[in-house]
């Protein structure tokens, strides 16, 4: 079957989800889904995750700029900010926003998504109709069991139009670069720790089911035989790219340079601490090994400016490195237990992280800290990403407008949507010592007011002192539990663990579609905690919080510390 | 004595690596055993447990010749297995299996048990003996200050001379927490709070959820109304509330149980619910009274292995000295931390995979770096 409808894609496959969710700016509509073959899933006894990765091929490369603003105009500007939040470490609160509503058009990094949400920002900056598929040349790369599937973006066809069988070992995470000189733009990691590089180009052209002109790295894990967790290209640089892998360790190649086998980096002498060796040979590739934590690196997200490293792993610590200078500037951990993915905003002001404390936790990239705990989620927390391409319904245009928009995903098959709105957050009240409960308009903790010295990690913080988000809106989009999220100019993809993947279309782009019902009212909107089944919660919680606001510019709100309310 | 060629596999497995002291034991089956194997496994790794149960043995080597019981024979299992020479191998059970049935006619047969059950059998019991010989030893002489020891045997708990005070067993000091409900009526505000004490905590649970989800649930606020009001003392009358639970002391170790059997009452049984239910390896509560951060550290996990309530199998994954062991009756094996994740549940309800956590054990990581 070719084509088929959404609606009945839906019902046939996941009974009781709807093909819909309601935002304050209007309704996102499953437009189709993508799949792959069911029997591929036998061999992986759903313990192999499935990640995505959208890609664009431009028809010429480097003709075009007004549609590749991999890093726009406003990099410089970008630059700087990053540049001063992290370099200056005076602590001084210049809030003044960097181009526009904090959201250019850069893409941020992902974790999981590594590096390849950067890229997807490279078409669509004309008018566009949802019809016109393959214009633009943009696929979807996604992993499940042992195989790579690749599959038009913008056509309704629901198979892959390419499948790639890896013999050895399964494929695990894959990240793709459009401006990629020599061709070999896709980046693909193995079980086994092995890494290719390939030009997807290529693949396509291609009619049979192996891996076409790949350059190998790693062989074998030769240099390293644990799993590869995710890779990244490193954005402004040529064929630069960097290998994480479930030991804690991460490595830096250049695409120009053949694969070394015989490379020895010296023993780790504290696994508990981040440390850099460089191979001795310049000819060496990988040229460096990182060694980030102990246990497994779960997520890597790069800086648009490519200035700037984020890691998360399985020790609970997200940590920000200077790429250039291999040095660590700062970090903190989750609440407790692992985080699984980071991304950061697109103007570098902000990161994101996710994990198994089932909170999204925002970080000020000035103030060096958590600054909020999104809390919605009912499961670990899989994925988060900016929407760089989302700007406020209310925002009137002059570039005052500092709501950031952003989504998560999670093991409890849940897509939730975030407004950031940081001149709003609300510190929680904090009971001095003896004294009246007081509010604090400044920092959560007076000890925090110090930018901390380079290098400093920062233990977990007490949950009363961390303001706290409420969701715009959750919805159950799949039923197994989600793997990632893409945003796109005209959708959000969401992806579950099995390989399922659905396009969810934004209203702007709905809007010409006549096929719109009008039933409303049926997706949560505000504090998506508040289970039907418990309507309590909510009510307790509206004397002390905002949690249940609709509108989307007070979003950002706190709670106080819960005993208050039996007081 | 069985001596499997496993032990020494998982001897190669972890060389020079192998704890100095501890021991690797599987347990044979006898016959159904493996919800009693699995719980001792775990039991046997909650090293404040062990530690004390041990120095019980040492302490009741004489006393335990004549009078056996539980406690005794628990103290001799755990003392044979970690006085064993070689590091590791098969253990039987067998006095303290032939006790268990012996005391619990629920056990007696060989039908698949509930390990939740035993576990809560077992622990209640262990703590009716350590009461009853601290009682004896303080009624021929009320003023024995020879043994102060911290009611370990028969010896006096903490002698300050309140004899009212509920003892204090190490058994209550190892799992004892206190929940707290809490009722506030609508009409006059009046909180009402009752305590009671735990071993461990019963969650519902929901598919594709987390630990930290349903124990969330667990505290979440439930409005008393219609056919289900409270009476308040203070209104003297019948009257609309919210009630919930939050925990006011927590315990050392956590024991947290997941109700996967459920009473399904349109089939007039029970059923197994596969749900995915993630745990993590640390966690904190949060539905505490006084909002601590306690950080706890996953230590063991009793598995349930199939699809129904009444049959089917128990293995348990234990953490000791940063290794997890995966412990299946006799069998012992090294796994990688990571294969915890694959005993989570079903993300859908029929699927091949019917290993799923069922009893999590965690322990305070207060002290610990």
């Amino acid at each position: 079957m070719a084509t088929s409808s959404s609606s009945a894609i839906n019902s046939q496959q996941s009974p009781g989800l709807k093909t819909y969710f309601k935002t304050p700016e209007g309704r996102y509509k499953l437009q189709y889904e993508k799949t792959h073959p069911a029997a591929v899933l036998h061999y992986s006894h759903g313990k192999s995750v499935s990640q995505l990765t959208v890609a664009y091929l431009k028809e010429k490369p480097a003709s075009q700029n007004s549609a590749v603003p991999s890093v726009p105009s406003s990099s410089s500007s970008v630059r700087s900010a990053a540049a001063r939040l992290l370099g200056a470490g005076n602590g001084s609160r210049a809030l003044s926003f960097v181009g526009g509503n904090g959201v250019s058009r850069t893409g941020p990094g992902s974790s999981r998504l590594s590096g390849t949400l950067g890229t997807s920002t490279s078409s669509s900056s004309g008018p566009q109709s949802a019809n016109n598929y393959d214009g633009k040349g943009a696929y979807i790369v996604f992993n499940t069991a042992d195989t790579l599937f690749i599959s038009d973006l913008n056509s309704h066809e629901k198979d892959p139009i390419k499948s790639i069988h890896f013999n050895n070992s399964n494929p695990v995470c894959h990240a793709f670069e459009p401006d990629a000189k020599d061709g070999h733009d896709l980046l693909i990691g193995l079980q086994s720790g092995d890494v290719y590089t390939v030009s997807l180009r290529q693949q396509l052209q291609d009619p049979g089911r192996k891996l076409i002109g790949a350059q190998h790295y790693n062989k074998d894990g030769s240099i390293n035989n644990s799993r590869c967790t995710c890779l990244a290209w490193v954005p402004q640089t040529e064929g630069t790219f960097v290998v994480a892998h479930a030991d804690g360790n991460l490595y830096v190649y250049e695409k120009s340079k053949d694969g070394n086998t015989d490379i020895t980096f010296p023993a780790i002498k504290d696994v508990t601490q981040s440390s850099v060796a460089h191979a001795k040979s310049s000819k060496s590739n990988p040229a460096a090994r990182w060694h980030i934590c102990q246990g497994s690196i779960n997520g890597i997200s790069f800086s648009a400016d490519g200035a700037y490293l984020a890691t998360v792993g399985r020790d609970g610590y997200l940590r920000v490195f200077d790429f250039l200078k291999e040095q660590l500037l700062f970090g903190g951990k989750s609440y407790y237990g692992a985080l699984l993915c980071c991304t950061w905003s697109s103007d570098g002001r902000y990161l994101l992280t996710g994990g198994e404390d089932d909170l999204v936790q925002v970080w000020s990239v000035e103030d060096r800290k958590i600054v909020a705990w999104g809390e919605g989620h009912n499961s670990w927390v899989s994925g988060v990403a900016f929407d760089s391409y989302w700007s406020a319904p209310n925002s009137d245009g002059n570039g005052e407008n500092t709501v950031y928009r952003f989504g998560s995903v999670g093991q409890d098959t849940r897509l939730l949507l975030w407004d950031l709105a940081m001149d709003e957050i609300a510190v929680p009240l904090r009971p001095l010592a003896g004294g009246s409960p007081t509010f604090s308009s400044g920092s959560p903790s007076a000890h925090w007011d110090n930018i901390t010295p380079n290098g400093t990690l920062l233990p977990a913080p007490s949950m009363r002192n961390v303001p706290k988000l409420s969701p715009v809106v959750a919805h159950r989009v799949h039923v197994e539990p989600l793997s990632g999220l893409v945003f796109t100019n005209e959708s959000v993809l969401t992806i579950c663990r099995e390989g399922h993947i659905k396009i969810w279309v934004r209203p702007s782009h709905a809007e010409s579609n006549p096929g719109q019902s009008n039933s409303s009212g049926e997706v949560v909107i505000g504090n998506a905690t508040a289970s039907k089944e418990r309507p309590a919660i909510s009510s307790m919680k509206v004397g002390t919080s905002s949690g249940l606001n609709t509108s989307t510019s007070t979003s950002l709100s706190f709670k106080q510390q819960s005993s208050v309310l039996f007081s | 004595m069985l001596m499997g060629a496993a032990g020494s596999k998982l001897e190669k497995a972890l060389g020079d690596q192998f704890p100095e002291g501890e021991r690797y034991f599987g347990l044979e089956n006898f016959g159904n055993t493996c919800y009693c194997n699995s719980v001792l496994q775990a039991l046997y790794f909650c090293v404040p447990f062990r530690e004390q149960l041990l120095e019980y043995y040492a302490n009741n080597k004489s006393a335990a010749e004549g009078d056996e019981n539980l406690l005794t024979c628990l103290a001799d299992l755990f003392t044979q297995i970690s006085s064993q020479k070689k590091k590791t191998g098969v253990i039987a059970p067998k006095r303290f299996v032939q006790r268990v049935k012996k005391q619990n006619e629920l056990f007696r047969s060989y039908m698949h048990q509930d390990a939740h059950e035993f576990l809560n059998f077992l622990l209640n019991e262990l703590v009716d003996i350590l009461e009853k010989e601290a009682n004896a030893a303080k009624a021929p002489s009320p003023d024995n200050s020879v043994s102060n020891k911290i009611a370990n045997g028969p010896t006096k708990p903490q002698a300050n001379g309140f004899h009212k005070e509920p003892l204090v067993t190490w058994v209550h000091k190892c799992f004892q927490g206190i929940l707290t409900n809490e009722t506030r009526c609508l009409r006059c505000e009046t909180v009402t709070a009752r305590d009671e004490t735990f071993f461990d905590l019963s969650l519902d649970i929901e598919q594709n959820s987390s630990i930290t989800s349903c124990l969330k649930n667990f505290s979440s606020t439930e409005t008393l109304n219609a056919e289900d009001k409270f009476f308040c003392d203070k209104c003297c009358s019948l009257q609309e509330a919210q009630k919930r639970m939050k925990i006011k002391k927590l315990p050392s170790i956590l024991v947290i149980h997941l109700k996967r059997f459920k009473y399904i009452e349109q089939l007039g049984r029970y059923k197994k619910l596969s749900y995915r239910v993630v745990f993590p390896l640390e966690l904190k509560l949060t539905n505490t009274t006084d909002n601590s951060d306690l950080e706890y550290s996953l230590f063991a996990v009793v598995v349930h292995v199939g699809s129904g309530p009444n049959h089917g199998h128990y293995i348990s994954l234990v953490k000791s000295h940063n290794h997890w062991l995966f412990f299946d009756d006799e069998n012992v094996e090294m796994i990688d931390e990571s294969m915890v994740q694959t005993f989570f549940g079903s993300a859908q309800e029929y699927s091949s995979n019917t290993d799923h956590g069922y009893i999590l054990f965690y322990e305070s990581m207060v002290g610990k770096s």
